[in-house]
């Protein structure tokens, strides 16, 4: 057991766990943030991404050892900003959500890019959600979602 | 029940090595997965652990006399775009498993994991980089070529942590990355190959090539090098066949979930010949 302090959804909190628990774990089971969700727990699915000081990762892997003094933002939050509006809706528009399950880690990972890189092209777009999988839509979708969304969003990024 | 240690500082952790047998944790993509416990349950681990993610010491990049200096706690997307970084490493890590796994995992972490897929391993053995070890009792530094002895087996002892890796400046004419895995991003490797060369005039004045995931670690001859080294390009295009026939006895594929030895063989033959040809054709 340790005492770990990091900034959550924008909010300073302190937790008393073991710092090998995964971050998802804590998010979810101790802060109740079930947005986050867990496919494969082994890095592979991207369903857990997070942002962790602003770039996506996945919070299956991480100990909250790793996290400690750093900023996390789950897709509760996120969905707050006007950014998450206009990708939602592009997600919308395109079709990129069926069942939803990876929508959470898509959108974060979609974040995670425009941030960054906010006119990506096509292949770097396709490149930053490669690992994030959906069983349901075909990538096709979800790719056209986040570039429509850099357009659409000018200026927010 | 195990201890799990934060380490803020590079003599932190030395002194926790000194006296303690523990597992070292980076970004944990490796160790969370190997340790992996039902969903909601506390990795698996069987002995105390450090966690090294937090020590700034570790995070530097930077070039001296030397080399390149690459800091054993940098993680990938930072490397995948310092332009210190040589130019090969940056392409192969380029490919290596997904965007959010490169914001946290470590360049230190995958020739320590040591396994027969990792992939910047291959890129560390071709450019003579080196292992440098810190300890309380000073500085070691080895091979990456020596540093990995089997799968998950590494030249570590269990005070010594890895400070960094230090790679050669040196210039190349071509250099090339392959991997060939069943998807392009997020893949394991079921097959790598890395390779070099320079020319003066028509010979080849420099020649390199290493292989990745054909055998328990990656496979480079210096005597084939050697070999090929000073060859006229008509030299190397009359001893081509012959030549990759002594390469398909240096590496030694293995049978894997991810791919059966006659291809890995096959693929590994068919890319070395056409980088051969590559150089063939250039003197011309
Ligand atoms: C879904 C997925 C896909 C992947 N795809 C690829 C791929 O395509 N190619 C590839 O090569 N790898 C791949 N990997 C493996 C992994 O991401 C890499 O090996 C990564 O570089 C490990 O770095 P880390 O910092 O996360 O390591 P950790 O898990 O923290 O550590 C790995 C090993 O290194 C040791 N270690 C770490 N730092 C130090 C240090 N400073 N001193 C001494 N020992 C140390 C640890 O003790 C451990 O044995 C993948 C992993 C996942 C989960
Ligand atoms: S649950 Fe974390 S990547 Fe699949
Ligand atoms: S919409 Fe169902 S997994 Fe992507």
């Amino acid at each position: 057991m340790a005492k770990i302090k990091f900034n959550l959804n924008h909010k300073d909190v302190e937790v008393e766990l073991d710092p090998s628990t995964r971050l998802i774990d804590v998010l979810r089971e101790h802060f109740g943030l079930k947005g986050v969700k867990e496919g494969c727990g082994e890095g592979s699915c991207g369903a857990c991404v997070v942002l962790l000081d602003g770039y996506s990762v996945n919070s299956c892997l991480l100990p909250l050892a790793n996290v400690e003094g750093h900023e996390v933002i789950t897709i509760e939050e996120f969905s707050k900003t006007k950014r998450f509006e206009v990708l939602k809706e592009a997600f919308a528009d395109e079709g990129a959500t069926q069942c939803g399950f990876c929508s959470p880690g898509m959108i974060i990972a979609g974040e995670s890019l425009l941030s960054h890189n906010p006119h990506p092209t096509e292949e770097e777009a396709r490149e930053a959600l490669s690992g994030n999988l959906c069983r349901c839509t075909g990538y096709q979708s979800i790719v056209h979602a986040v570039l429509e969304a850099s357009k659409k969003g000018e200026g927010l990024w | 029940m195990v201890k799990k240690y934060i380490a803020y500082s590079l003599d932190e952790a030395l002194d926790i090595l000194a006296s303690k047998d523990v597992y070292i944790v980076a970004g944990g993509s490796d160790m969370m997965v190997q340790k992996k416990n039902t969903a909601g349950l506390l990795p698996k681990f069987d002995k105390d652990v450090l966690y090294v993610s937090h020590i700034d010491e570790l995070k530097k990049v930077y070039e001296d006399k030397d080399g390149i200096h690459i800091g054993a706690g940098a993680h990938l997307s930072d490397l995948e775009n310092n332009k210190l970084v040589p130019e090969l490493l940056r392409k192969c890590i380029s490919e290596v498993a997904s965007v959010n796994i490169r914001h946290f995992a470590t360049l230190a972490g995958n020739i320590a994991n040591a396994s027969p897929a990792g992939d910047t391993i291959v890129i560390d053995v071709l450019l003579d980089a080196e292992v440098v070890l810190v300890s309380k009792k000073g500085i070691r530094k080895v091979k990456a070529e020596d540093f990995v002895l089997g799968v998950r087996k590494i030249d570590r002892h269990q005070d010594e942590l890895i400070k960094e890796l230090i790679f050669p400046v040196h210039k190349f004419d071509k250099e090339l990355w392959h991997k060939v895995g069943s998807r392009k991003a997020d893949s394991i490797s079921k097959l790598s190959f890395a390779g070099v060369y320079s020319l003066l005039g028509d010979k080849v004045k420099e020649f390199r090539c290493a292989f990745g995931s054909v055998a328990i670690k990656v496979m480079r001859s210096h005597e084939l090098e050697k070999e090929i080294e000073g060859m006229s390009l008509s030299e190397l295009n009359a001893q081509k066949d012959e030549l990759i026939e002594k390469y398909s006895h240096v590496i030694a594929p293995i049978d894997d979930q991810r791919s059966n030895k006659e291809y890995r063989q096959k693929v590994a033959m068919n890319i070395l010949a056409k980088f051969l040809d590559e150089i063939i054709k250039g003197g011309k």
